[in-house]
């Protein structure tokens, strides 16, 4: 996949606005291949709603979105199973992570669906961002900040043209939250693959070749 | 998948498993059974071989006074014509009775040695339904072909040999043996090779073929031959006729009834069996039910982990899998258990079977296990259906 572009594309909820001032709804935008984009907003601007509609799991927009020009609404189920397994991958602000399964098993259970990633990779990940003592924890037994950079690792375990981060550092501290950008940008560089970050304030440094105010 | 599955079975309810399995186990029980049993009945019960069903054997009642004089009881030939006007009957036929001694000896070889004066009878060959070359007599030969009633052997099987230890005989066997036949007396008397072709409940005398007949009949007799038959044998359209049943009445003949009474018990027996296997199909149903509502319980407990895995890439057919891996494992579960449970009661039952009949021939199952592979399949494809359904309601984010 190419590129992604929102043609005039507004949340159902905001439909009765008419205060909209945002450099992507109702706007057409494009996000490129290989280019890096930070979307800045303030709560209830639709943030979250964005992650939703590109990867297909909400459609209550008005507008357009398509990938590569094709009209997102008219994919098929076994088309977006596709995009999720090799073109799109995201960070959930919600992490959506399984919390009866241990760091590693949320991990395997998409790297086993890919086979994207070595087992060496995955551990160096880990200890890159100081959580290989956690392997073998229980997810649900783990802090917020540690789940994040689980949730990333585990978005990194599958080829992918976009990677999509919902606040992927809300609660880690500086250090980690920059070693977490120079993993995503080299994972994002050896693919060629472009990043679209969003934050609420804190936001993970890297060099932006545009930022939107949603 | 092993993941997955380790996600999945949470929430699994053991209980409710247990409940369905052996709900529907007796559903299944009951409906393979139901057919089975009446396939096995079928067997017992065959239909004459020797009669199609649409023949009818008509005698004129015997009274008092007809009994000692031996008039009225044969049919005229205005009789018979009066029936064929009638119009129910396609085809008449007349029974020849033999107008000469006959006796017969049986060995059974070590064991026991019968001797009796007994009797032919012959009906046109049209009516006998044995392949033509087993019933064919031609002048010179030695060998008789005979049907003997189905009674005799029960006689012998049930009555004799019961109460003297002997070994009980099947049709089989005794087709194999050869009867000694003498007839006539003195000079005038004949031997000769009795082949039993078969045994025949509806037809209550010992046939011969009609050539045979005519021929001794000519050659043997040492008393008037009796012209006249005393039965006759049709053959009507439809039994069922209300014609036929009034014309007897309003004649004075009789017919032979057994005939309507074994095919009511086959009745009976086939509306008893529909009434136990309706039961087993209701029983499977709800059963089926108790499993489809412990999926969705299972699917709605785990909405949030299915919604993940389709989230993070998995295809609503991989996460259906685990679930539909489950139920149709139960199900081929349940059939293999009740094909079991189905063998062993039949076991049962047919040893009883083969102790009051010892022709039975115990038919196949394929039957009954084609009916519980086909329950097994639609149920089964009903569940897959069901569970991706579910999730791609969850795909689709509606509840």
């Amino acid at each position: 996949m190419e590129k992604i572009q929102l043609r005039h594309t507004l949340p159902n909820v905001f439909q009765s606005r008419t205060d909209m001032v945002s450099d992507i709804w109702l706007r057409d935008v494009t996000f490129e291949k290989g280019k890096r984009y930070l979307v800045e907003a303030n709560s209830g601007t639709g943030k979250s709603s964005l992650c939703s509609y590109i990867y297909g799991y909400r459609h209550d927009y008005q507008g357009e979105i398509l990938f590569d020009g094709e009209d997102i609404r008219m994919y098929s189920v076994a088309q977006w199973t596709n995009i999720r397994q090799k073109h799109f991958a995201l960070l959930w602000q919600e992490l959506r992570m399984f919390p009866e399964l241990t760091a590693w098993e949320n991990v395997d259970i998409k790297n086993k669906l890919t086979g994207h990633q070595t087992k060496e990779q995955i551990l160096l990940w880990f200890e890159m961002l100081g959580i290989s003592d956690k392997l073998d924890a229980k997810m649900g037994r783990m802090s917020f900040g540690q789940q994040q950079r689980v949730a990333l690792i585990r978005a990194l375990c599958q080829p992918f043209d976009f990677l999509f981060v919902d606040e992927p550092i809300s609660h880690l501290d500086d250090t980690n939250a920059d070693i977490m950008g120079s993993i995503m940008m080299a994972e994002a560089e050896k693919q060629g693959a472009g990043i679209i970050a969003t934050s609420i304030g804190k936001h993970i440094e890297m060099p932006y070749h545009q930022v939107f105010k949603l | 998948m092993k993941l997955v599955w380790k996600l999945l079975r949470q929430h699994i309810s053991i209980p409710q498993f247990v409940g369905f399995f052996f709900a529907n186990l007796v559903g299944v029980v009951i409906i393979l059974l139901g057919v089975q049993f009446y396939n096995d009945y079928q067997a017992i019960d065959q239909e004459d071989s020797f009669m199609k069903a649409d023949y009818m054997i008509v005698n004129k009642k015997i009274g008092a006074l007809s009994g000692l004089t031996g008039a009225g009881s044969t049919f005229s030939q205005e009789d018979v014509d009066d029936i064929k006007e009638a119009g129910f009957a396609e085809h008449i036929g007349a029974f020849t009775p033999s107008s000469f001694n006959v006796r017969a000896r049986f060995d059974v070889e070590g064991f026991v040695s019968f001797s009796t004066e007994m009797f032919f009878e012959s009906v046109p060959d049209e009516f006998v339904d044995v392949k033509s070359d087993a019933w064919k007599y031609q002048e010179g030969d030695n060998e008789i072909p005979i049907i003997l009633p189905k009674n005799y052997l029960d006689l012998y099987n049930f009555g004799y040999a019961q109460g003297k230890g002997l070994p009980k005989l099947s049709e089989g066997i005794l087709g194999a043996m050869k009867l000694n036949i003498q007839i006539g007396r003195g000079e005038n008397s004949g031997e000769f090779v009795g082949r039993i072709v078969g045994f025949s409940s509806r037809l209550n005398t010992i046939l011969v073929p009609e050539a045979f007949m005519q021929w001794a009949n000519g050659r043997f007799a040492n008393q008037a031959v009796v012209k006249e038959p005393t039965r006759l044998i049709l053959e009507v359209s439809n039994p069922t006729d209300e014609r036929i049943t009034s014309y007897l009445q309003d004649h004075d003949y009789e017919t032979d009834e057994e005939k309507l009474d074994a095919s009511k018990t086959t009745f009976i027996l086939r509306v008893i069996v529909s009434i136990v296997m309706v039961v087993g199909v209701v029983i499977s149903i709800l059963s089926f039910y108790i499993l489809m509502l412990s999926v969705f319980l299972l699917v709605q407990k785990n909405s949030t982990k299915l919604e993940n895995l389709l989230l993070i890439g998995y295809s609503p057919a991989k996460v259906s899998f685990p679930y539909q891996a489950l139920t149709v494992g139960l199900n081929v579960l349940v059939l293999l258990l009740a094909v079991v449970i189905m063998l062993v009661v039949r076991g049962a039952y047919l040893n009883m079977f083969e102790n009051f009949f010892p022709d039975f021939e115990a038919p196949g199952i394929w039957q009954a296990l084609g009916v519980g592979l086909a329950l097994l399949v639609i149920v089964s494809i009903f569940n897959i259906i069901a569970v991706y359904g579910k999730v791609m309601s969850i795909w689709k984010r509606k509840d």
